[in-house]
């Protein structure tokens, strides 16, 4: 059993929480006492952040789409896929025709990678997240 | 944040949420606190314990408004009127702060001009407050030392959303609350890291650390770091991008754990845009109503399988940690990217997350002295942090503001885009509610808070409910100009007469169907909070 | 003096250190974050054992854990189930500084789960455990155990307890298993003399008067027993909860629970056990949609009740053992001291 101290991926409070580490398992969240924002107590989603988690819809393999259905394949398949394409479509288009969404939910160096990949890979700007939703 | 980067040069929060606590009067406006930010609601809670007064500006009538002292009822869409009538009093009243005034803004006459030509009669036909509350609201938040504002999604998802802010920042401005510790002016960010992926760039417009794009000495800065020539044309916003239709500018996407189909307005051409791409690429935690509609969908991994930061609403960039490794077979996103990246001819070579933050802080000035170390053994720093040797800015604006002075800008009303009719008779109003999050990719995968709020309910007024023969839990049809959907009604005096209200939450529902694509000249934030429905029972 | 000995503090660590052989180590620990923590020990020389703050977590979370699995259900055929339950091998496990609030809350946890029907998963636990407690010389700020009768000292249901002295810990036995470790190791114990027996009441009677909060937990209880708390408590309490759980949580003694069926695949699922708290909702709405409890008006009652009425009645104590997690963390600032202040404040 392990506690590591993490960030809540709920809203922008910013809360300080414990995600309780079980065989390989998370199966508890707590908050931090003298963490600046959670001060020892978490809203019920906070206290619930390890629910989905494991859930059993996750997704664990990349899908493609084949004769219309989202079928499982290998990451070398999907990838090479997505690269083709990716790459062709902003070729062709100088980067006009491709558009690239962020995330609120990722990390600021996903972030900082994806705007990369689109400005210094993809040459385009057309790069945004739901900051406004 | 448009708002407040035209009046104060940054647009974000200026306080950190504990400060919060210590103010006398807080004005709470367009944010439902206690269920969209616990946390600041129980900072406020703590205040009013120790006396403070509460302000609530809100249509309808929330927790917060039914424990504020004053509630100022407004009629959606009207807060710019409403926060110029309460600047019109300071005014008449003597409440401005002069010397803050004198030494620290600019454009004061230009706004003093407008105020004074402005009719009080009109804001309360209008805005549909009484003159009496305005002035009663306005005396308090005038006369405090430390008042603090706190707004939401209430406030800039309307198309004059720049303007409300802009109005905020000039009520905050005219009597000074601004440069202290335990006053300013906080916008609730609503996304655990939506500060971050503004602060990182993941923005149309600019580089990291807001770094315009179109700039030539920006542009070459990150030319040389990454070793890349770059587009120096702002790019295609969200709505830009997600509203093309089937002739729409792009042929390709690649969304990273986003749900457009379900987030963004007008559902249905959402959908249409991204059925006519050539190619969608779509990386998320679950199968998602977007993802459904992708050509490659990758397995992502959750918060709890990577290490990384996220900068909440105080600007507190903060580390998250991993716990255990990615589930099956996915990956973090940062790995997605670097392959990506690689198999495109573009080496992106990074041994960990920590090596792209000392990128980051190396390009990004606020983050300067932010390197994983110093965040890993602390609670995080608060950007601005120009270098290792910062502590980190709790508040901001102290001495000067970003933009050197602070600029009034006057405006004025601008009405919504749809009001009710005769045909659409009812003002719909959308946001969250306390036990579910957003599109409900995450919430509703938790048992126990789909046992707490587990379906979509529209709250309409028990007057409305008994002219239309409706009782809670009785199945309604709402249809608006470009959508129908069917919903469950709940009475409640929450909301008043000919105003309703739901949430986006469940896929089940999908209220943004309904909702338009309207949206704000400056910032292009929808206009979520108001549309015309019309309703009958099923 | 009989039953009572000596340990010295600097032989504390040794002890430890040959008692971690033998079991799972379990003790508060100051992480690099400054919170303290019970935490299961890995390397005793790597962390900081800490017995100058309360853990933020009480051993509620080890004995009855926040979430776990009770049993896997298949149908592969479609026609009919299997059950296989699950019930963890718990390691024996020593729980080390566990203050007399916890413990009171241990005890009365045992009640709830294995008085009548026994729980297979909490049994196995608890079977696999020893405590050693550690008496409270300092209660802490949000204390209040001295008027719940569950510190600031304990004499029973322990299997070893500690008493700071100074440069040395006065041990004592409950059970046969704690007597069992001090014959083990008995280099590490001298017997106590008259003095240190005198020694330990000195700071029993400076400890009950170091409280900082003044809670009338009485004279509340009295009144829950003859009705006389008013509407308007409830009522502004109700009002005032943010409906996090958080209070439930956190508390040593909340012991509802919650369970949901987790489908794992086609034709097999798990059913799991997750903590739950009356003041939510759903704790109490009926299948229909009607809910009993009316949540804007009496949302928070049960809780009090429960801990203050029901159970007094039961047990003649209540549950809440004083050991003040819940104060200053609730959202509205509803904890059960502002209950208890209102309640002997507002007259009927």
């Amino acid at each position: 059993m392990h506690d590591v101290l993490t960030t809540c991926v709920y809203c922008g409070c910013g809360c300080g929480l414990y995600l309780h580490e079980h065989r390989g398992r998370v199966t508890g969240s707590s908050p931090s006492r003298n963490h600046p924002v959670s001060r020892n107590n978490l809203c019920v989603k906070g206290w619930h952040l390890h629910e989905f988690i494991h859930h059993p819809s996750r997704l664990t393999e990349p899908l493609m789409r084949k004769n219309g259905r989202l079928t499982p394949v290998s990451w070398d398949e999907a990838m090479n896929c997505a690269a083709r394409e990716l790459g062709r479509i902003a070729a062709a288009s100088d980067g006009k025709a491709v558009g690239l969404l962020s995330s609120a939910k990722c990390t600021n160096e996903e972030n900082y990678l994806l705007q990369k990949l689109a400005r210094a890979v993809l040459h385009t700007n057309n790069i945004d997240h739901c900051a406004r939703l | 944040m448009a708002g407040l980067a035209t009046t104060f040069g940054s647009g974000a929060m200026t306080n950190s949420i504990n400060e919060i606590e210590n103010a006398q009067v807080i004005l709470l406006i367009g944010s439902n606190t206690s269920e969209a930010h616990p946390q600041v609601a129980r900072r406020i809670f703590t205040a009013m314990d120790r006396g403070a007064r509460l302000i609530v500006i809100d249509p309808r009538r929330t927790l917060m408004a039914k424990r504020a002292d004053i509630h100022l009822p407004i009629r959606p869409g009207t807060d710019i009127p409403l926060l110029n009538a309460m600047m019109r009093v300071i005014l008449d009243e003597n409440l401005a702060d002069d010397l803050f005034i004198e030494m620290r803004t600019e454009n004061f006459y230009g706004l003093r001009d407008m105020l004074f030509r402005f009719d009080l009669e009109e804001t309360v036909r209008l805005t549909g407050v009484d003159l009496a509350r305005i002035r009663a609201a306005a005396q308090l938040y005038g006369r405090a030392q430390k008042a603090v504002i706190c707004y939401c999604l209430g406030i800039t998802q309307h198309v004059c959303g720049t303007g409300n802010v802009q109005a905020i920042a000039n009520l905050a401005m005219l009597t000074g609350h601004v440069e202290k510790e335990d006053t300013g002016v906080d916008p609730l960010r609503g996304q655990n890291n939506v500060q971050g992926a503004c602060d990182m760039g993941a923005l149309p417009n600019v580089f990291p650390s807001y770094q315009q794009v179109d700039i030539d000495d920006y542009r070459e800065k990150f030319e040389r770091a990454w070793h890349a020539s770059l587009p120096g044309q702002p790019g295609l916003t969200l709505m830009q991008m997600t509203h093309g239709g089937k002739n729409g500018p792009l042929k390709a996407m690649f969304i990273m754990g986003e749900n457009p189909v379900l987030s963004d307005p007008v559902s249905d051409r959402v959908e249409e845009t991204l059925d006519n791409l050539e190619f969608l690429l779509v990386a998320d935690i679950f199968l998602t109503e977007t993802a459904r509609r992708a050509h490659v969908v990758l397995p992502a991994a959750s918060f709890a399988e990577k290490t990384g930061t996220f900068t909440n609403s105080e600007r507190r960039v903060q580390m998250v940690r991993r716990v255990i490794p990615p589930l099956g077979q996915s990956r973090t996103d940062s790995d997605i990217i670097m392959d990506l990246a690689g198999r495109l001819g573009y080496a992106m070579d990074y041994e960990s997350p920590a090596e792209i933050m000392e990128e980051i802080s190396m390009l990004a000035p606020i983050y300067g002295g932010m390197q994983h170390d110093r965040l890993e053994n602390s609670w995080g720093l608060q950007w601005p942090c120009w270098d290792r040797s910062h502590p980190g800015t709790p508040f901001l604006h102290k001495y000067y503001f970003t933009r050197g002075r602070g600029r009034f800008t006057p405006v004025v009303h601008e009405p919504p885009a749809e009001l009710p009719d005769d045909d659409y008779p009812f003002l719909l109003n959308t946001g969250r509610i306390y036990h579910q999050y957003h599109t409900g990719t995450m919430s509703r995968h938790s048992a126990l808070l789909s046992r707490e709020a587990g379906e979509a309910l529209l709250q309409l007024h028990p007057e409305d409910g008994r002219r239309l023969g409706v009782r809670s839990g009785d199945l309604l049809r709402m249809r608006s100009r470009r959508g129908e959907v069917q919903v469950k009604a709940e009475l409640t005096e929450t909301v008043r007469p000919g105003e309703v209200y739901t949430t986006f939450h469940f896929s089940e529902m999908p209220v943004n169907r309904l909702t338009i694509s309207a949206q704000d000249h400056f910032s292009q934030c929808p206009e979520y909070k108001i549309c015309a429905v019309h309703l009958e029972k099923v | 003096m009989k039953d009572k000995y000596l340990l010295k503090k600097d032989h504390l660590l040794p002890l430890l250190r040959k008692l971690k052989k033998t079991y799972r180590l379990i003790a508060p620990v100051r992480n690099t974050h400054g919170d303290t923590l019970f935490t299961a020990i890995d390397r005793l020389d790597e962390v900081r054992i800490d017995l100058d703050k309360q853990p933020q977590n009480s051993l509620k979370q080890f004995f009855f854990p926040q979430q776990e699995v009770l049993f896997t259900y298949d149908n592969p055929a479609g026609d009919s189930y299997h059950f296989q339950p699950v019930v963890e091998e718990s390691p024996p496990s020593l729980y080390f500084g566990v203050r007399p609030c916890d413990l009171s809350a241990v005890l009365y946890m045992d009640v709830v789960f294995l008085k009548d029907a026994k729980d297979p998963s909490y049994l196995q636990k608890r079977q696999n455990s020893i405590l050693v407690g550690l008496n409270c010389n300092d209660p802490f700020a949000s204390c209040f155990c001295n008027v719940t009768r569950s510190g600031p000292f304990i004499d029973f249901g322990f299997d070893l307890q500690l008493t700071d002295l100074g440069d040395r810990f006065l041990v004592e036995f409950d059970r046969s298993r704690g007597q069992e470790i001090i014959t083990s190791w008995q280099q590490f114990f001298a017997p106590a003399g008259e003095a240190d027996v005198k020694a330990q009441y000195q700071s029993f009677l400076e400890a009950r008067g170091k409280f900082s909060l003044q809670v009338h937990l009485d004279q509340a209880v009295r009144k829950l027993a003859l009705g006389e708390v008013p509407e308007s408590v409830w009522e502004e309490l109700s009002m005032r909860c943010q409906d996090c759980g958080g209070c439930a949580y956190i508390c040593p003694t909340c012991t509802c629970f919650t369970i949901h069926d987790l489908q794992t695949s086609d034709h097999a699922g798990e059913r799991l056990r997750s903590w739950d708290a009356c003041t939510f909702s759903g704790f109490t709405r009926m299948a229909g949609g009607h809910n009993p409890v009316d949540r804007q008006m009496r949302g928070i009652e049960k809780r009090f009740r429960h801990k203050l009425q029901f159970d007094v009645k039961k047990d003649n104590r209540p549950s809440c053992v004083g050991c003040g997690r819940c104060v200053n963390i609730c959202f509205g600032g509803t904890d059960i001291v502002r209950f208890i202040n209102m309640t002997c404040c507002e007259n009927s």
